[in-house]
This record gives structure tokens, sequence and C-alpha cells, in this order.
């Protein structure tokens, strides 16, 4: 294995590579692109295929299992007929709501730890922050789901947003890019008599682009991806979010393969849309995160 | 400092906090108390049982087999993640022409979520006509009951999560990667480093705290899934996929024994937090 890396570290360094070892960094490109495209290729084209078809070039393999030969939106819309857009705005409004206010909940929260000392700053930091991110939510989803009942959300919009709105992770984030804004800027803004608050909304923020877009890429993404919490507090049709569908799905519809692989590739377009463009961003916080000592 | 900004930061905290303790410590507490308590058959009320239910699951042999399965599983998947995550990561950080399609390309795992690569790698690895067996039997290699035999089936596990697992992590290396100066690179080359040198002792040096980094956020990560295994495998079979998370989601959910579940729960986290803590001992060590 070490052998491996060592082998394509060699490859990397000064501006000087042999035109064999061009050839070989695309060969290496090209496989492991391979193996991350063709599961997705396969997806995709078995979704517009008709179910009968969906295995017919898998097994045994033919190159035709990635492209659909007899090409049918058939999939797509039986799964619009049983409601599957429901889900799919359900989950897209959700997203946007945890993004904007968690983003207000969390950026403030990350400020307070960069920037400010007080009493109890260690003690919140770690019990907060170290213990809610290392405890499975999903393990404390049992006196949550309680907590929520007695509350009467069951089944409401707010049991959806309110408990994932407050993100240890990204409070991290956004403390670890916040610590590197110069003192400079704060102490004139607050020579100048500027408040706390518009000095966080006035300065800090406007400089805070890069983490932004990741703390709202990190907060849509999750609320996107997540399951097992809304498959218990609101499994009513009319609140079901996109990965409830499908894993419903796979129980209900266990022999209808392109429905499932079209519901699939529907839920994940929307991250891939939103993650692709926007990967420079993503990949800068984490820079300035993960560099960090 | 004056006497007003010191309410501030708390100020700034309030929200975050209110929403952490009401939604994530109050029920990790209340965790600790019901797993302390036993659901009475009489008058449907917890009643105090103090150590019993972890008494119980300690006596429970699924219980140790979902442990043993767990380990097996975390000292696999963790490492393969790991270097191939890193392996990934150096060849992003190749400068050839059209590295930003590349790139593109595997960041896709990461933005598909669990339950779609479950369905996807699940049809996949379909033990009767499944891609995979049709990759097989073209190469003329025997049919493989990739989810079906118990000597299989937690590879699947592995190959599923480390599908979508690894572009994630390649990605903070490769931040790492590109965050170290060109101009340390290119002193150790005048000082006649050679290509094995240079990353070993200047490369991972430099990615020590990225990996830190990664290596609990993968480990945790990796003992929190559930989605295939409860999609595809329901733990078997013969118990050979019962990682330690769904097995405890079967005793809460299933059974409905949420004490024995919230006992489970505490058995996991202190695991959870040795294995932090000693992957953080280690590397504190090495420096």
């Amino acid at each position: 294995m070490s052998g491996v890396i060592h082998f394509i570290e060699s490859l990397n360094l000064g501006g000087k590579r042999s035109a064999a070892e061009t050839l070989l960094v695309y060969a290496l490109h090209i496989v492991v692109a391979a193996v991350f495209i063709l599961p997705l290729m396969w997806a995709i084209a078995a979704s517009f295929s008709p179910n009968q078809e969906v295995f017919k070039y898998a097994y045994p393999f033919s190159w035709r299992a990635l492209l659909p030969s007899n090409f049918t939106l058939a999939a797509y819309e039986n799964l619009f007929a049983r409601d599957f857009g429901v889900a799919l705005s359900n989950t897209f409004v959700l997203g946007m709501i945890v993004v904007f206010v968690g983003g207000v909940v969390n950026s403030m929260a990350g400020f307070a730890f960069a920037r400010f000392n007080f009493r109890g700053k260690r003690l919140l930091f770690v019990a907060i922050i170290l213990i809610t991110f290392l405890i499975p939510i999903d393990l404390t989803a049992i006196p949550r789901f309680i907590l929520i009942s007695e509350l009467k959300w069951i089944n409401t919009w707010p049991a959806l947003i309110v408990p994932g709105l407050a993100n240890s992770l990204v409070i991290f984030l956004f403390r670890q890019f916040f610590e590197e804004i110069p003192q400079d800027l704060i102490d004139a803004a607050r020579v100048d008599g500027a408040s706390w608050f518009s000095v966080f909304y006035r300065i800090v923020l406007p400089l805070s682009r890069p983490v932004l877009i990741t703390a709202a890429l990190l907060m849509f993404l999750s609320q996107w991806d997540s399951f097992f919490w809304p498959l218990l507090v609101a499994p009513h049709p009319a609140l079901r979010v996109v990965q409830v569908e499908i894993a419903i799905s796979i129980g209900e519809y266990q022999t209808l393969w392109n429905e499932l692989l079209a519901g699939s590739m529907l839920a994940a377009i929307v991250p891939i849309l939103l993650l692709l463009p926007f990967q420079r961003y993503y990949i800068q916080a984490i820079t300035s995160s993960g560099l960090k000592d | 400092m004056s006497i007003h900004s010191k309410i501030v930061p708390y100020l700034f905290l309030l929200p975050a906090v209110l929403l952490l303790l009401i939604f994530n410590l109050w029920p990790t507490a209340a965790t600790l108390h019901q797993s302390l308590h036993a659901q009475s058959f009489i008058s449907n009320k917890l009643v105090f049982v103090g150590l019993e239910n972890f008494e119980r699951i300690l006596k429970d042999p699924i219980f140790w087999k979902s442990v043993q399965v767990t380990l097996i599983f975390s000292i696999l998947v963790n490492p393969i993640q790991i270097v191939l995550a890193l392996m990934l990561a150096l060849l992003a950080n190749q400068r050839v022409r059209g590295i930003a399609l590349f790139r593109s390309i595997y960041l896709l795992p990461v933005a598909v979520s669990i339950n779609v690569t479950t369905v996807v790698w699940g049809l996949m690895l379909d033990s009767d006509s499944g891609l995979i067996n049709g990759i097989l039997a073209t190469l003329s290699l025997p049919k493989q009951p990739f989810l079906t035999a118990p000597s299989h089936a937690l590879w699947s596990i592995i190959l599923l999560a480390t599908w979508k697992g690894v572009p994630l992590w390649a990605l903070f290396f490769l931040a790492g990667l590109q965050g170290i100066p060109e101009s340390v690179i290119e002193a150790a080359k005048i000082d006649g480093a050679n290509r094995r040198q240079i990353f070993r002792h200047i490369t991972l040096p430099l990615l020590r705290a990225v990996l830190l980094f990664v290596l609990v956020a993968d480990t945790v990560a990796n003992f929190l899934l559930i989605a295939p295994v409860y999609s595809l495998t329901q733990g078997g079979p013969q118990l050979s996929t019962n990682l330690i998370m769904f097995e405890t989601y079967r005793r809460g959910f299933v059974y409905n024994d949420l004490s024995t579940a919230a006992a489970m729960l505490w058995v996991m986290l202190i695991f959870v937090l040795l294995v932090v803590l000693f992957q953080a001992f280690v590397l504190r060590r090495r420096d």
C-alpha cells in the first residue's frame, strides 16, 4: 500500500514529468474515475429503461448497460404519479430554512468561541461541541422523539426543522474561520464605536464568504440526506422527505428496480448540482480548518 | 474589557447553546437515565434497575457478536478508506490538463447520499444478476453471493462504504497537500532529497493534523453506518453484518427494548471515545 502511495507521490514532484509518467497519471485517473462514474451511469441508464430490462445488459455485462437501450420515462412518470414531487419540494424547502436559520445560529456561536474570552468557554466548547459532535445523534433519538411528541410536534414542520438547526460541526467550522480574521479589523471598528453585533454583521460576515458557502452546503446536504429522524417524527405522506420516500420504496416497490433507481437519481442530482460549482469554496474552507494544529 | 462585552459572548452563544442543550445534550443524558431503568410490564412506567441492563448485554452472545463484527469492520474499513483517500488525494493533486474534470468526478460520491449509494450498489451486488456478477461472468469468473453469504456480506458493506467515503476524506487530504508550500519541496530537492524522502520526511509530517482529523472523523462516521445494513442485509446473513449500531437500532425499535438499546449506546460511546483518545495519543507520540 505505502509503496503505491510513494509511487503516486513520486509522479508529483516538480514540473518535469516525462511523457511516460504523464501517460501513467492519465491512466490512473481514468481507472479511478471509472470506478466512481460507472455505477452512476448504469443507474441512470437503468432508470430510463423498462423495468424488465434493468438487468438485461448488467448480467452478463455488456457496455449497453451504460446507455438506455429502450429509452422510456415510465419510471419517472410513475414516481411523480405517487407524490415523489412532494417529497422533493418538501426536502428542498426544509433545506433552505435550515441553511438560513441554522446559518445565523451557528455563525453567531462560532464567533463567540473564536473572538471572546469568557467564563466557562472551555467547558462549553468541550461539552457542547465535542460531545454533541461525537455522540451519534440517531442513538439519542428515543428521548428526543418523546420530547417532540410531548410538544405535539409529530408530523409538523418544526419537528423536522428545529432539532437540526444548531450543528456543532458547523459551529466548529465557523470558529476555525473566524479565528483567522485579523484582530486589527475588529479593533478598528470597535474604536469607531461599532457594537459587537454590527462588527459581526458588517465586518466579519462579509469576509466569510467561503465558510458561509461551505456551511450552507454542509447544512443543506445533511438536511437533504437526513433519513432516520424524519422517518420517526414525520412519516405522514404530506411531510415526507426524499430519503424516507426512497427507503419506503425499497420495501414497498422492491422489484420496481427502475423506479428505485429513478428516485435515487432524482435524490442525487440536487446535491450534485450544488456541490460541483462550489467545490472551490468547499476545499478552501477545509484548508483553513484542516491545516490548523 | 467592559462589563457590556462580558455578556455579549453569551448572547452570541444563546440560540445555539439552548438548541444543543434541549435537542442534543438533554436526550443524551435521558438516554443514560433510560439505560438505568426498565419498562414495567404492569404500569408501563420506568423502574430503576441500576446496572442490570448493562449486565444483561455483557452476558448476551448476540451483543458480543456485534462487538466482534464492529471491531473487524472498523479495523478493515478505516485503514482502507484512509489509505485510499490519501492515494486519491495525491492523484488529484497532479497538475495535468483536465484535472478539474477528474476532480469533479471524484466529488460525485460526496454528493450522493448513503441511501442512494445503498440502492445502486445493492442492485449492482445482486447475487443473481447484479452488474458486478455480470462483469465477473464476462471475465469467466464464478458468481459471488455478495450480500447473501456470511463470508462476503461484510466485505460488500465495506466496499459500498468505501466508494461513498473515500472521496470525502480525500478532499481533506487534498486540501492539506495544497497547503504545503512549493518552496519547502524545492528546498528539499536542492538539498538532494529524493522523491521517497520528500514524501516520508516532508509531505507526511505536514499532513499530520489533517490525518488526525480524518482518522477521528472517519472512525466516528463508520461507527454510525446503518443504512446499507438496514436496507440490504438486516445484520445477516448469520449476523455477519450485525454492526453494533444496527443491533442497537434493532433492540430499540424492532424489539421495543429501549432500555437495552440505551445501555448499548453508552457502551458504544465509551468505545468511540477510547478509539479517538488512542488515535490522538498515538499521533502525539510520533512527534
